[in-house]
């Protein structure tokens, strides 16, 4: 009894060193999560059974941001698609102290004055959410359909630029997956490497 | 400003402005290619200073050289390879060229890890040279003398915030119709952009070979070469096919090296080459197409394991199977089957091998469920974990009761052979195969709480992949499980070996009772805390009616009225704890935290243990402390062994305390999503898991083994960098 007990605890150490990765997966249920957002108002994702759900990595001081705000390109998804009946969550996971931190009452003075039109914006400083989506960059775009399946995660368009004068000639996935999954149609494109600066998690600096 | 009235006057007389424009630019054109001056080749943005690079003095006819884009970057602040990693975009650059002139694409030096918190980007900091491989043609002539080289460059410079930038930069050269005799070179130029040239990537030599097979969790990257590096980087060039902040294991071996890369999750595909920039630590790079090779030629044992392939993962299921036969809460379970083996041993062989595939098949269909469940939850989007059942008051309160019913059984207080089932002969073969089948049910729930500790690498695996991965490890497991009764009832000559039937049974079948009554115990301080202490009492009061059960079965055994009656208060025993559970049971997670803490405050002084949540993690590390965390649970019975003989002995606690190691316990008795994710990101799904932090977040977490001795957290914690370096600034700062 003794000596395979002494072993097996060895190759389980060994087997155990390799870590996995707990990313959310394309097609795969969106793991569920709460947050409060600029006006103190809780959202659970689960909530939202039934609708289609955007989350939106924002942190307004990144100029890849910045080129789809200043350009008017995300207000204008955020109208399109919240007038249809999606609910779109931007999320701020920039830790306290780091670019694209923002209390309640400055995010939403911001979102006045670029005319931002999500259904809420979520406040994460802990980084809890983004962690859990594994969030890299700013924009990092997310689209779950209304079983709470994740359906694309990724790249808001096809140019990983700052430049807002690429934004009319620029594929935009998240239109696209939206348009696609109303359609019945399979998604084309599901999952993009999002680019942007990095999210200002705690510790990232 | 300009005034009014000039402006207006400007308006007038467009004509002459332009014109006088025109000389002034000229002028100044003129006297920038006369002076030669590279100035415009250099450009001061935000953090950095980029310049053009153009070796040769002149340019004429049939000329090749190398020229580079240079920055020069503030300390911590960084531009990008050509796949960035997690975030960041590379350099660009747009030429303008005279006819005749053509530039090749830029050219990448290796680049550097630069993690950023859980992220991890790939490129440079100080300074770079991109070098670009220029050639002019023959047909170049010195018509449009001096020649204008110039280039629009875009970048985005990053350290903790990102900057773009651009610049146009220009150099002129003096344009030659024929190569001079001595041609002019600009040295310092052309020795740092060949400082750069020497880190570029080679094409691997034709003797070495670069290969890959896939693992569940990703790619073994196989390099066969001369020489045998003691460690390797890989840098993919494609952007979502690895996951770029895992950490990249190496196996050197005697002619090359492996290297165990972690897929990206959203992974679209298989892919067929793995393609990428191989650093090894000597500064060589080599650019490698990798191909996939099915024979991983795994030249050893370790790297498959600590791979956890499929194969090695239900080796190990299998293997752990046969060892759950010898736990001390499967043992008696077994015993019972053992006894049976020896009074059918008389018994024809086929009816043994049936026996023994049935009570297999037992085992193997509760596995199955078991399984099927936990995947059905999981798909609905339930954080659980292997042990979930004990998160459960009324799963716990159930297994407390069969246990106890068990124990009345063996202790003597009735015969389960003659009282449940019918003595009629006829009946004896179907109930000795029901037998047989629920045996093993009953030997796969006893050892559920025993499969934890031993098989939590295994079955987080499992867990993990698809489910097709996740049935064929607890198939194995059920199989490994099943196996020394399967052979004995094969080799039936080896059951000989077993002593002949008597009164010895009877002895050792009430000492197996000792055993029963003492999980019973553990059962029922796991359910008070999960249930609390109002619901006990409904457990204990259904116990008492197990009793008169068991009394009504023992006192008159085989009459259907005491058994109907049996049956009943059986019935009511059941109802009794499922009612109490919901009615009076109070499981809260605040409630059980204290309690376990109340308990572990007996043997450590001021408890140093603080709850475990995600936050209190990230606060920790942020602050420079490493951090300890104990994932536990009071229903996992190994959990509560190494907290009191290893974490709790004086010489650890000290060490732990003196260390400045910050120590969180994750206390998992009652369901928690945020400690079962905390445990997937470790790759495992149950507890005992003891993780350690280092303080820098981009450094992997070290998960010890399930098994503790005190040196294996000395040694764990000695290997941690020093914490009085917290102060410093984290070195590479992206």
């Amino acid at each position: 009894m003794t000596h395979p007990r002494r072993t097996l605890p060895v190759l389980a150490a060994v087997l155990a060193c390799t870590l996995a990765a707990f990313a959310v997966r394309v097609g795969t249920q969106a793991p569920n999560f709460t947050g409060t957002d600029t006006h103190g108002q809780t959202h659970t994702l689960s909530q939202y059974h039934g609708q289609y759900v955007v989350l939106e990595w924002t942190n307004n001081g990144c100029p890849f941001t910045r080129k789809h705000y200043e350009s008017g390109n995300m207000q204008a998804l955020q109208k399109k698609w919240t007038s249809r009946g999606v609910i779109w969550l931007t999320i701020l996971s920039s830790a306290p102290g780091q670019q694209g931190y923002m209390t309640a009452s400055d995010e939403n003075a911001y979102m006045a004055r670029e005319h931002a039109a999500p259904t809420a914006a979520i406040l994460d400083p802990t980084g809890a959410i983004g962690h859990l989506y594994d969030a890299k960059t700013t924009p990092d775009m997310v689209v779950i359909d209304p079983n709470g399946k994740v359906i694309y995660e990724g790249a808001i368009d096809d140019h990983p630029t700052t430049d807002p004068a690429d934004i009319p000639h620029s594929k935009n996935y998240v239109d696209a997956a939206l348009s696609e999954a109303m359609d019945g149609q399979p998604i084309a494109v599901a999952y993009t490497r999002s680019y942007g600066c990095s999210v200002k998690y705690a510790g990232a600096e | 400003m300009i005034a009014e009235p000039q402006m207006r006057a400007r308006l007038r007389t467009p004509l002459f402005s332009s014109l006088l424009l025109a000389v002034v630019c000229a002028a100044l054109c003129a006297a920038s290619a006369s002076a030669q001056s590279d100035a415009h080749a250099t450009a001061s943005a935000q953090h950095l200073t980029v310049s053009l690079l153009v070796p040769p003095r002149q340019l004429y006819p049939g000329q090749t050289f190398t020229a580079g884009l240079d920055f020069r970057l503030e300390p911590h602040w960084h531009v990008y390879w050509t796949n960035a990693g997690d975030s960041g975009e590379p350099p660009t650059i747009d030429w303008k060229l005279p006819p005749s002139i053509t530039a090749g694409p830029m050219q990448f030096p290796a680049p550097a890890r630069l993690p950023l918190g859980p992220l991890m980007d790939f490129g440079y900091e100080n300074e770079v040279v991109f070098p670009i491989p220029i050639q002019v043609a023959s047909d170049f002539h010195s018509a449009r003398n001096p020649a204008v080289l110039s280039a629009h460059v875009g970048w985005l410079v990053c350290s903790a915030v990102c900057i773009p930038g651009k610049a146009d930069l220009s150099l002129t050269r003096p344009a030659l119709n024929a190569a001079p005799a001595a041609p002019s070179i600009d040295a310092d130029a052309q020795s740092l952009i060949a400082r750069f040239q020497n880190k570029l990537p080679q094409p691997l030599p034709a003797a070495d070979s670069a290969t890959f097979s896939t693992t569940p969790q990703g790619f073994v990257l196989d390099l066969r070469t001369n020489s045998s590096p003691s460690s390797a980087q890989f840098f993919p060039l494609d952007s979502t096919v690895v996951a770029n902040a895992a950490p990249q294991p190496a196996h050197p071996l005697r002619n090359g090296i492996q290297l165990a890369l972690t897929k990206d999750e959203n992974i679209q595909g298989k892919p067929h080459q793995l393609n990428g920039v191989l650093e090894l630590p000597s500064g060589a790079a080599y650019l490698i197409h990798a191909t996939l090779t099915t024979a991983a030629g795994a030249p050893s044992l370790s790297l498959p394991l600590r791979q956890g392939g499929l194969a090695a993962s239900a080796l190990l299921a299998f293997l752990g199977g046969i060892l759950l036969n010898l736990m001390p809460c499967v043992f008696p379970v077994l015993f019972i089957k053992g006894l049976a083996l020896v009074q059918s041993s008389q018994q024809e062989r086929h009816r043994l091998r049936a026996h023994g595939w049935v009570y297999t098949l037992g085992i193997l269909i509760s596995f199955w469920i078991v399984v099927a469940v936990l995947l059905i939850l999981r798909a609905a989007g339930r954080q659980l974990g292997w042990g979930f059942q004990f998160q459960s008051p009324i799963f716990l309160a159930l297994m407390a009761m069969l246990l106890f019913f068990l124990g009345l059984a063996l202790a003597g207080q009735f015969e389960i052979g003659l009282s449940l089932t019918s003595a009629g002969g006829s009946l004896a073969q179907k109930h000795g195969y029901a037998g047989s089948f629920f045996t093993g049910v009953l030997a796969v729930i006893v050892a559920t709480p025993c499969t934890a500790p031993f098989m939590g690498a295994a079955i987080g695996y499992a867990l993990s992949h698809s489910p097709l991965v996740s049935f064929t490890v607890f198939t194995a497991l059920a199989l490994g499980l099943a196996i020394p009764y399967l052979l004995l009832a094969y080799f039936p000559g080896w059951a000989r070996l077993l002593p002949k039937p008597g009164a010895w049974m009877e002895i050792l079948k009430q000492a197996v009772a000792v055993p029963i009554f003492a999980t019973v115990i553990w059962l029922v301080w796991v359910f008070t805390q999960v249930a609390g202490a109002a619901a006990l009492m409904g457990l204990l009061a259904a116990f008492l009616l197990l009793a008169i059960a068991g009394w009504f079965f023992g006192r008159w055994p085989g009459r259907a009225i005491p058994r109907l009656a049996a049956a009943f208060v059986l019935i009511a025993a059941i109802v009794t704890s499922v009612w109490t559970v919901n009615t009076l049971g109070e499981p809260s997670p605040a409630q059980t935290a204290s309690l376990v803490s109340d308990v572990t405050q007996g043997k450590i002084a001021p408890s140093a243990w603080q709850p475990f949540t995600p936050a209190a993690l990230a606060d920790a590390r942020t602050h420079g402390h490493a951090v300890f965390v104990d994932f536990t649970a009071s229903w996992c019975l190994s959990c509560q062994v190494n907290e009191r003989l290893i974490l709790d002995r004086a010489d650890v606690e000290r060490k732990l305390h003196d260390s400045g190691v910050t120590l969180l316990r994750a206390d998992w008795t009652n369901q928690d999503p945020d400690i079962t994710r905390a445990l997937a990101a470790l790759g495992r799904s149950g507890v005992p898991t003891y993780a350690i932090y280092p303080a820098d977040p981009s450094a992997p977490p070290q998960v010890l083994p399930t098994v503790l001795t005190p040196g294996i957290v000395l040694d764990a914690l000695k290997s941690l960098p020093q914490q009085n370096t917290a102060s410093n600034p984290p070195s590479s700062t992206p």
